[in-house]
């Protein structure tokens, strides 16, 4: 008696003990392992194993079982009939324990190939409420191990067992509800600040499937005519491939998509073997489950989302609800990406117009100047033929007025010619001093130096363009300021915001231009200024400026002047060692430029004596003698002509700012010894003094 | 002798116009932009027969302008109702035209085909007496 009391206290403790190692498990996987690791452990049986009901209540399925036997058994995915011939199916079955004291002597136990050595067995109901949810089995080696009353020792711990799956269940099911919240809400999140569908969509579906574990997702939009969804996005390589092959499913019953799409309601199959409208797809053989979720805004449905699972009834309430918020968010987001698709569509009709228009009124411009220009020769040709059929006699006055007004047209049809492909001509990028550009320009334009002032900051005293193109466009800037009637031209150079890139502003306190004029200004062929001007000098400007990987804006104001802003690429120079090579003295004919300055500056340090002047009278003696194209106190002629007097003419380099074929023809001529670009760096005025 | 008002801003237009016209036996009086083709016309109202006006030109701001050549016909017709007024133009629109016909011009003429500009002068002299 003593003994028997003893092993039923021994039994509640342990049970006891068991029983509150287990409550404390919360993942349903850990707290089956621990049940029969504890349960052995404590009373010291040789096996023990939990079995849950599967959801069509027909089988006990094995979840955890003891050692080398649990393993092998759970790989075989042992189950048992429910009310079949086993301890575990009656015990369920009739929500009783059952105990085999002589296992051989059980009629209902099934013979166990994994447990040779069982003698004795109890199976306990996990019972919640008045359901059983599976049974435990614990087996020992001795015959007639266990006693009536053990059943109810061993049937406390049990039900708490039960209660903790019941606990874990609830837990994960609470888990997986959050779980599927913050996918949600991630999806609403990260589809909200994508306005491109070409980038949304993908991203949904990569999201869905990482967030939900989820065998593949895929969303399809309705074509245009309402016949057909097709796939624009599709998670991994079935994805990829259903895209390249162009994959579609026609609106209507043949799918679940389709369906899904037709009805504008959700579809769910969680075994896809049994919903009618499933499309088998081969990309896709392992899809056990199936949702379809339709896409709708503003009552409009615009597609549906598929989402698969490779387990069977893997989407439970909480994933449809989840599911269907995710799906309302994407609507709302493909609906923003259509908008903006619509707008920048709109946006680029109305640009396509207005290049259109700006294309339009540039060639009617070029038609009429063309026109215009032509028009004088073909008049005084038909009068001049007149008149010789008329009497023969020709005005010997007349006759040259009218060959000077066809000359003078044929000029200016020329002079045109040279402004459109002067522009285009090939570009030689080098490094250019600024101010020497402005200042060539200005001279070679008749732009007085009270008129243009420079302000040009140290580290944005070079720029990297051709300097003949350069000029060019400089010198149309200037020209327009002038004939805009400016009294002040002031060109401010600094670094600009972007990071090695120089603006360069041009203001000029001349007359402006009204809105429309700007709106004009960028087109060939359009001028306020006349018939003599050919409008040609700002979009050649702004063309050069192009080809130098810069840009260019305008501002103005009509009364008060204009603006033009040049962002060019800023140009460094570096230093070097000076080579003279046999050069000792230079003469410099040259005014006190920014130009004559830099190769002062240049020259500083080494043996070579640098004399500047512009004095033709006194030419002091030198190895070399360059002279700036561009001097403004003296004429070049007279410069020549001194040379020539001084027999200083072979020794004699022209250097030009913006080189000119027929100018260099015309100095070779006069018996210089060359004709180049003006030196910016060390390195170019040792190229020079070779 | 048959007086005309000849205004266009093309230098070399305007000069071979002249000469096409002295050449027909017409005096002609020259002007570059409507201020000084108004001022031509005030101080010759009586004598002059027949203005021939450039349509875009510069208007009597001196700034270029579109259709300017319709204001200085406005101008002219303040003074001189009954005047025979040829609008010159590079442009061969029908809207154009209207505009020029509704402004009170008898002719409106396209730039290109002067051979028939004298032919039209005298026409339009010989309807308006």
């Amino acid at each position: 008696m003593t003994n028997h009391i003893e092993r039923q206290a021994k039994l509640l403790k342990a049970s006891a003990r068991a029983a509150k190692n287990i409550t404390t498990i919360l993942d349903p996987y850990e707290l089956f392992q621990r049940t029969v690791d504890i349960i052995c452990d404590e009373f010291g049986f040789y096996y023990a194993g939990v079995f849950l009901v599967d959801e069509a209540r027909q089988y006990a399925v094995l979840k955890a079982g003891r050692g080398d036997a649990g393993k092998a058994m759970l790989r075989e995915e042992h189950k048992l009939a429910i009310g079949g011939n086993s301890m575990i199916g009656a015990s369920i079955a009739n929500k009783k324990g059952r105990i085999a004291l002589d296992v051989g002597e059980e009629a209902v136990f099934f013979e166990n190939p994994h447990l040779p050595k069982t003698r004795s067995e109890m199976a306990l109901p996990l019972i919640i409420g008045d359901e059983a949810i599976g049974a435990l089995t614990v087996q020992s080696v001795e015959e007639a191990a266990f006693h009536e009353e053990d059943i109810d020792a061993l049937q406390t711990m049990a039900d708490q067992l039960a209660v903790a799956i019941q606990n874990s269940k609830l837990h994960r099911q609470e888990e997986r509800r959050s779980r599927l919240l913050k996918a949600a809400n991630r999806v609403g999140k990260e589809t909200a600040s994508i306005l491109d569908l070409d980038q949304l969509l993908p991203q949904t579906v990569n999201i869905i499937c990482e967030a939900y574990g989820l065998y593949y997702a895929g969303v399809f939009l309705l074509d245009e005519k309402g016949e057909y969804v097709v796939l624009r996005a599709g998670y991994g390589k079935a994805g990829k491939a259903m895209l390249e092959e162009g994959h579609k499913l026609r609106v209507g019953t043949d799918s679940m998509i389709g369906a899904c799409v037709a009805m504008g309601e959700a579809r769910i199959a969680l075994d896809v073997g049994e919903e009618r409208v499933h499309f088998k797809n081969p990309h896709l053989p392992h899809t056990r489950s199936e949702m379809a979720l339709p896409l709708v805004y503003g009552g409009k449905t615009l597609g549906a989302v598929t989402i698969q699972s490779s387990e069977e009834r893997a989407f439970g309430e909480d994933d449809i609800t989840t599911l269907l918020t995710m799906a309302e968010h994407l609507a709302v987001a493909i609906n923003n990406a259509r908008l903006i698709d619509e707008l920048k569509e709109a946006h680029n009709e109305i640009l396509r117009n207005k290049v259109f228009e700006a294309l339009t009124a540039a060639s009617t411009e070029a038609i009429h100047w063309i026109g215009n220009k032509t028009l004088p020769i073909s008049l005084t040709v038909s009068r001049l033929r007149e008149e010789l059929a008329a009497d023969g006699k020709v005005d010997a006055d007349s006759l040259k007025e009218d060959l000077d007004m066809i000359a003078e047209s044929a000029a200016q049809i020329i002079q045109v010619k040279e402004q459109l492909i002067g522009a285009v001509r090939e570009m030689k990028p080098r490094l250019v001093l600024l101010a020497d550009a402005f200042q060539a320009a200005a001279l070679q334009r008749g732009v007085s130096s009270e008129t243009l002032k420079l302000s040009i900051a140290p580290e944005a005293a070079y720029v990297y363009a051709d300097p003949t193109q350069l000029v060019r466009a400089f010198g149309n800037l200037l020209q327009n300021a002038v004939e805009a009637g400016a009294k002040t031209v002031r060109v401010d150079s600094r670094l600009g915001e972007e990071r090695g890139v120089l603006e360069i502003r041009i203001e000029d306190d001349g007359a402006g231009m009204s809105r429309e004029a700007q709106s004009k200004a960028w087109s060939p062929f359009f001028s306020q200024r006349g018939a003599a001007h050919h409008g040609l000098g700002l979009p050649a400007a702004l063309h050069v400026i192009s080809q130098s990987q810069g840009h260019m804006a305008l501002v103005s104001e009509e009364g008060k002047g204009t603006t033009a802003a040049l962002f060019m690429p800023q140009g460094r120079a570096v230093r070097a060692e000076l080579k003279a090579e046999g050069v000792k003295s230079i003469l410099l004919i040259d005014d006190n430029d920014d130009w004559s300055n830099l190769l002062s500056e240049l020259l500083k340090g080494s043996t070579v004596k640098l004399t500047r002047s512009t004095d033709l009278k006194k030419l002091p003696a030198a190895d070399l003698i360059l002279v700036d194209e561009n001097v403004a106190d003296v004429s070049l002629d007279d410069v020549f002509a001194a040379l020539a007097k001084a027999k200083l003419t072979a020794k004699t380099i022209v250097l030009a700012s913006a080189i000119n074929p027929e100018n260099v023809t015309r100095y070779l001529r006069e018996g210089v010894k060359d004709a180049t670009v003006k030196p910016y760096s060390t390195n170019e005025l040792n190229e020079l003094l070779k | 002798m048959t007086t005309i008002l000849l205004v266009d801003d093309e230098k070399l237009i305007q000069r071979s116009l002249e000469k096409t016209l002295l050449r027909a036996g017409y005096d002609v009086l020259t002007a570059s932009d409507c201020k000084s083709g108004g001022e031509i016309f005030s101080q010759n109202a009586d004598a002059v027969d027949i203005a021939v006006l450039d349509l875009n030109m510069p208007g009597f701001d001196g700034v270029p302008k579109n259709d300017a050549g319709l204001d200085l016909l406005n101008e002219i017709k303040k003074t001189k109702a009954s005047l025979p007024v040829i609008i010159l133009t590079a442009y061969d629109e029908v809207g154009k035209a209207r505009d020029a016909v509704s402004s009170g011009a008898s002719a409106f003429f396209v730039k290109g085909r002067e051979q028939g500009l004298v032919e039209l002068i005298q026409k339009t002299l010989k309807l308006d007496n």
